[in-house]
């Protein structure tokens, strides 16, 4: 055994112990009395040293021995203040017999409260020592000879008073009264108890001497727990021992103050879309139809334009106006195409419908807007917007969420530099080198494009949706050049980084998740 | 948009040359149907059954095994079949008589016959669920389009389409074993009682009724039995479509006339006349070629695609995608096919061409044009906010905003205050997201009400959106970011919120003062409005118990609430 490390996880109580029998010569066998003595130690806190000495194997047990010792029972201790029924039956036969008064065994239950058993016993012995004489009618006479059991009695409760002591200790006479009065089966009010107790002595083994020796090259500096500054600024930490911890141990939580698992996916989205050359806009949680749809060509008999697609505003349910000049032109190019070159969808459009309230179901209304904002050309904007759809909610439909989108102007936009934006999104959106560009249909866009790609982890995926904005979206707006619009989509990456199989986890309330979960993007 | 069942087999026949199946593997047609924006959703090896997606929603000739098996064949093919039924035929066509006043109820009408193609059942199966999926979701369930399909022999023509007195016109509906009168069928029949809205408020109804004045069906609500029953081993079918748009409804009667003319019927046009002006004339044959011949500038379509084509390539790619074209010098003239109708811009087109040639045809090219990038204002502030509360030790959060008015506002005790006013919806699904939420601090306390096992103390905070309501802004409301932070655990105090916000409005650079007030959701005279050059930017305190008994939380929290909006804006 390493002598040095057990030495150091020594606690103090051991190492008080082992004190001990370094004070002593070498090989010398010590009893727990000496050295609860010599420790000062409480009698648990010094076995409990003593077993992990012995535990460890550092002590050894030498010799162990019984003895009897006697102590003062509860019942004992009380004949201390009262003094036993053996004084007080022969003090009250004294007093009968001075004054002439009677006493009957019935008297001193009543009179002087003792036990029935009490009282017999001690007539019976009183008689026997010829102390007390039983006259006619039952009535107790004192002899005015002494009693040597009550003067026995009387110096035993004294002595014992203070501790227990060894049975041996006393002389014959109180010996034999000590077994008469003793706590036994049958017997439990009595006033002595006579306990075996084991007395060990113990040796330390070559590791304790070991130990012993190792403690003393250290004992000269007092051990502490904690460096204080006290310590430090007497500079008295020179003199002390630090004990060393059980650094093994897990250490106690704490909760990190740290940012949400999902907004750091979308952070590192939007780090990627800056860094790619694209501005950030923003929108309104609420939306007029107009911008919602309307401006994007969807005709308002549009199946998605449903009541059953759309969260409708309670109140007020209508904007009181939409900016001109987008209103009429908008309203035209669904009549009949307007100055777009486009046949329309040919219906009559609703003003009214156009104005109803509605909370934003789609990001594209964020660009619907900033393309009537005179954007930049060229230009390239995206917006991370939260966006609702009347569905039901389940694992894979959430009631709101996140939309990535956004649009890019520019005199050379066409479908092939259409695709290699996507290719682009590919690659630093989704790590991804395999891509596939398959046909698609979105209302506002031709042609239109869905993006799959190969992602590292999750093979194949769709991750996104684009298309060249139609000439019946932007040149209402006030855009004459080509626009692509793009969207992306990053709930499933975002899912798969997060580790959560249901896509309302990542709005979870479940704080331990939230604080548990790493995010790997 | 709708997802179909088709039958392989069904699809393989239609796919070759009558008589000779084309067979097909299911990663060949994956490949083949980018052609019809579609995608196999699902296939039963056993049945050969398979559940196709189709995309557009402007192609409903592509939904049904006819129309994607006819565009893959135009494709391999090389050229479209003709469709005899729409030049002029000899010999005067069966008619259908309009009735004056069916332009104020249900105005237009087209129908045909086809003879001469047995009725298979996967045939049958692939009639009805196209008479469905059209009046359905081109129809706007059967409120704009509506078909009906009857067997041929049973009729005598001419047919009459008339409106008649609800209580008189009788005869027994499809699903129905006795006569019964139009009243009876809307207020009995499942689908009088499904579709019967349609026409509430009408006093007479539309009939469809044969020569011997034999009900053929009630429009667009439900057919007769004895005639409108198509079983398998017809051969002899009569079509009809009605409808309030002229040219849907023809368009929906060419779709039929195409399909069941691929399936080897012969088509018998029939003319309708009408009493009443319409876009077609008041004697209208169908089907109907309804396509305009349409001028592209070649450049138009190579500046759209980004690519130099030539008149060639693009006549071919159209050709073989179903139109008919001529070319010009610089221009191409293109026609759409009869059973199309979704040519709005040279745009359309432009897709077609690219979809023809395939998507693969075209090498991407990176936008050449330089742009600057960032973020907006208000995100950056946001971003520099949450960096703040971390450092600070504080969780963040990302909640819903759209939730229940119990939460937002009558857990909060703001029932019938101003800050209880919020953005609701109108056509709730479900109370727990009928509302957008007017401020952050009850988003943290849903966390907080489910989290009491999460060992303390809670530091949580989240920067996101709220709706303000606003009546004099332009949607009515106003879209604001909030930062909300709350601190739960046994000794959570003032002092300790307090000392946050002090830090974090010390590092975003602005001067800020404590003013009392009363607020509901707080503690009285623990709660103050932070106030930054006069104007009140947030509200910050110890949250009232009973707001947290409502909450069901048994932790003291203590919150802070600020408008980084209009934080933002204050100098």
């Amino acid at each position: 055994m390493d002598t040095t490390s057990s030495c150091d996880n020594l606690h103090p109580l051991e190492i008080a112990v082992l004190g001990v029998f370094g004070a002593h010569p070498a090989g010398a066998a010590l009893t727990t009395d000496q050295l609860a003595e010599a420790t000062k130690l409480e009698s648990s806190q010094l076995s409990m040293a003593i077993e992990w000495l012995l535990a460890k194997q550092l002590l050894a047990i030498t010799s162990e021995t019984v003895t009897p010792v006697v102590s003062l029972t509860a019942v004992g201790k009380s004949y201390i203040e009262r003094s036993s029924p053996l004084d007080r039956v022969l003090s009250a036969a004294r007093e009968a017999s001075s004054t002439g008064k009677r006493l009957t065994i019935a008297d001193l239950q009543t009179k002087e409260g003792l036990e029935p058993s009490d009282v017999s016993k001690a007539v019976g012995r009183l008689k026997k020592e010829g102390a007390l004489l039983v006259v006619q009618g039952g009535c107790l006479e004192s002899t005015g000879r002494p009693s040597p059991s009550v003067e026995a009695m009387r110096a035993l409760l004294c002595d014992l008073d203070e501790a227990p002591r060894p049975l041996e200790s006393f002389p014959e006479v109180q010996r034999a009264l000590i077994h008469d009065y003793a706590v036994k089966r049958g017997s439990a009010r009595e006033p002595f108890r006579i306990e075996e107790r084991t007395t060990r002595s113990y040796t330390l083994s070559q590791a304790g001497a070991a130990a012993v020796t190792a403690l003393a090259g250290q004992a000269k500096a007092e051990e502490v727990a904690q460096l204080s500054p006290d310590l430090l600024k007497d500079g008295s930490w020179r003199t002390k021992r630090f004990r060393k911890y059980t650094i093994s141990l897990r250490p106690p939580r704490i909760a990190a103050g740290k940012k949400h698992p999902y907004r750091e996916f979308l952070d590192a989205v939007k780090l990627k879309l800056v860094s790619m050359g694209f501005q950030e806009m923003r929108g309104s949680l609420v939306e007029t139809e107009f911008w919602n749809m309307d401006a994007l060509f969807m005709p308002q008999f549009h199946p998605a334009r449903d009541i059953h697609d759309v969260y409708f505003v309670k109140e007020p349910a209508r904007a009181s106006a939409v900016a001109e000049p987008f209103f009429s032109r908008v309203a035209a190019t669904h009549e009949h195409g307007g100055t777009t070159g486009s046949t329309g969808w040919g219906y009559r459009f609703d003003p009214e419908r156009a104005k109803r309230l509605v909370l934003r179901s789609q990001g594209t209304a964020v660009s619907a807007r900033t393309l009537a904002l005179s954007p930049s050309v060229p230009g390239k904007y995206f917006s991370i917007a939260r966006c609702f759809r009347y569905d039901q909610v389940d694992a894979t439909h959430a009631t709101d969420f996140f939309q990535v989108e956004g649009i890019v102007l520019g005199e050379d936009i066409n479908f092939r530099t259409l695709l290699g934006l996507l290719n682009l999104f590919a690659r630093e959106v989704a790590q991804a080198k395999e891509v596939k560009f398959v046909p698609a249909y979105f209302p506002f866009t031709e042609p239109s494009v869905e993006l799959h790609v190969r992602h590292p982890r999750l093979g194949w995926m769709e991750l996104g949706g684009a298309g060249l904005f139609r000439p019946e979206v932007t040149q209402p707006l006030g855009v004459t050049v080509p626009v692509i619009a793009w969207g992306l989509g990053l709930d499933r990456m975002a899912m798969v980084a997060l580790g959560v199989h249901d896509i309302r986890e990542l709005f979870t309330d479940n704080l331990d998740l939230i604080r548990t979960t790493r995010g790997a993007f | 948009m709708p997802t179909i069942s088709i039958f392989k087999s069904d699809l393989e026949s239609l796919l070759g040359a009558p008589g000779e199946p084309r067979t097909v593997s299911i990663d060949e047609l994956q490949e083949w149907l980018t052609l019809v924006k579609g995608e196999v959703k699902g296939y039963q090896a056993d049945s050969g059954e398979l559940r196709v997606e189709l995309q557009d929603s402007n192609r409903p000739d592509l939904w049904c095994c006819e129309g994607i098996a006819r565009q893959i064949r135009i494709k391999f093919g090389g050229t479209a079949r003709p469709y005899p039924f729409l030049s002029k035929q000899p010999g005067r066509p069966p008619q259908l008589l309009v009735a004056p006043g069916l332009d104020r109820v249900r105005p237009y009408v087209a129908a045909c016959a086809a003879t001469g193609y047995r009725v298979t059942e996967q045939g049958l199966a692939q009639l009805i669920q196209t008479q469905e999926k059209l009046a359905d979701i081109f129809g706007h369930k059967r409120k704009t389009v509506s078909i009906g399909i009857y067997r041929l022999q049973k009729i005598r023509f001419p047919v009459t389409y008339e409106l008649a007195n609800p209580d008189d016109a009788r005869f027994t509906p499809l699903g129905m074993e006795t006569p019964m009168t139009l009243s009876e069928i809307l207020m009995v029949h499942p689908k009088g009682l499904e579709y019967g809205s349609i026409l509430a408020g009408q006093s007479r109804l539309p009939l469809l009724r044969d020569a011997e004045h034999r009900p053929l069906s009630f429009p667009p609500i439900i057919n007769s039995r004895e005639i409108g029953e198509v079983l398998v081993g017809d051969d002899e079918l009569f079509i009809e479509v009605t409808g309030t748009d002229a040219a849907m409804v023809v368009l929906t009667l060419n779709i039929f006339a195409a399909n069941l003319a691929d399936r080897g019927a012969a088509i018998q046009p029939i003319a309708v006349r009408y009493p009443y002006e319409t876009p077609f004339g008041k004697r209208v044959v169908t089907p109907r070629d309804i396509g305009r011949p349409r001028p592209i500038q070649i450049e138009t379509i190579e500046r759209a695609l980004g690519q130099e084509l030539g008149a060639t390539v693009v006549k071919e790619a159209l050709e073989t995608y179903g139109y008919h074209v001529s070319t010009g010098k610089q221009s191409v003239t293109v026609k759409l096919p009869p059973y199309r109708q979704d040519l709005m811009h040279a745009m359309d087109v432009v897709e077609d061409v690219a979809m023809s040639l395939g998507y693969g045809a075209f090498s991407p090219e990176m936008p050449s044009q330089f742009t600057v990038g960032g973020l907006s204002r208000i995100e950056q502030l946001s971003d520099r906010a949450r960096e703040l509360m971390v450092g600070l030790g504080f969780q963040e959060i990302i909640s819903n905003i759209l939730g229940s008015p119990d939460h937002y506002r009558d857990a909060m005790r703001l029932e019938g205050t101003e800050w209880g006013k919020m953005v609701e919806v109108r056509n709730v699904m479900s109370s727990s997201f009928s509302c957008l939420r007017q401020w952050m601090i009850p988003s943290l306390l849903r966390v907080e009400a489910a989290s009491a096992r999460s060992f303390y103390p809670h530091r949580l905070f989240e920067a996101g959106e709220v709706a303000i309501f606003d009546s004099a802004h332009e949607v009515g409301s106003r879209t604001e970011t909030v930062l909300g932070a709350v601190i739960a655990h046994a000794a959570a105090h003032f002092s300790e919120i307090h000392s946050c916000l002090d830090a974090c409005l010390y590092y975003l650079g602005k001067t800020y003062g404590l003013e009392p007030i009363p607020h509901p959701s707080f503690l009285d005279g623990r709660v103050g409005t932070i106030v930054v050059s006069g104007t009140p930017i947030g509200l910050i305190g110890e949250i009232h118990p009973e707001v947290l008994e409502r909450w069901q939380i048994a932790m003291p929290v203590v919150a802070f609430e600020v408008n980084l909006s209009r934080l933002e804006q204050v100098v």
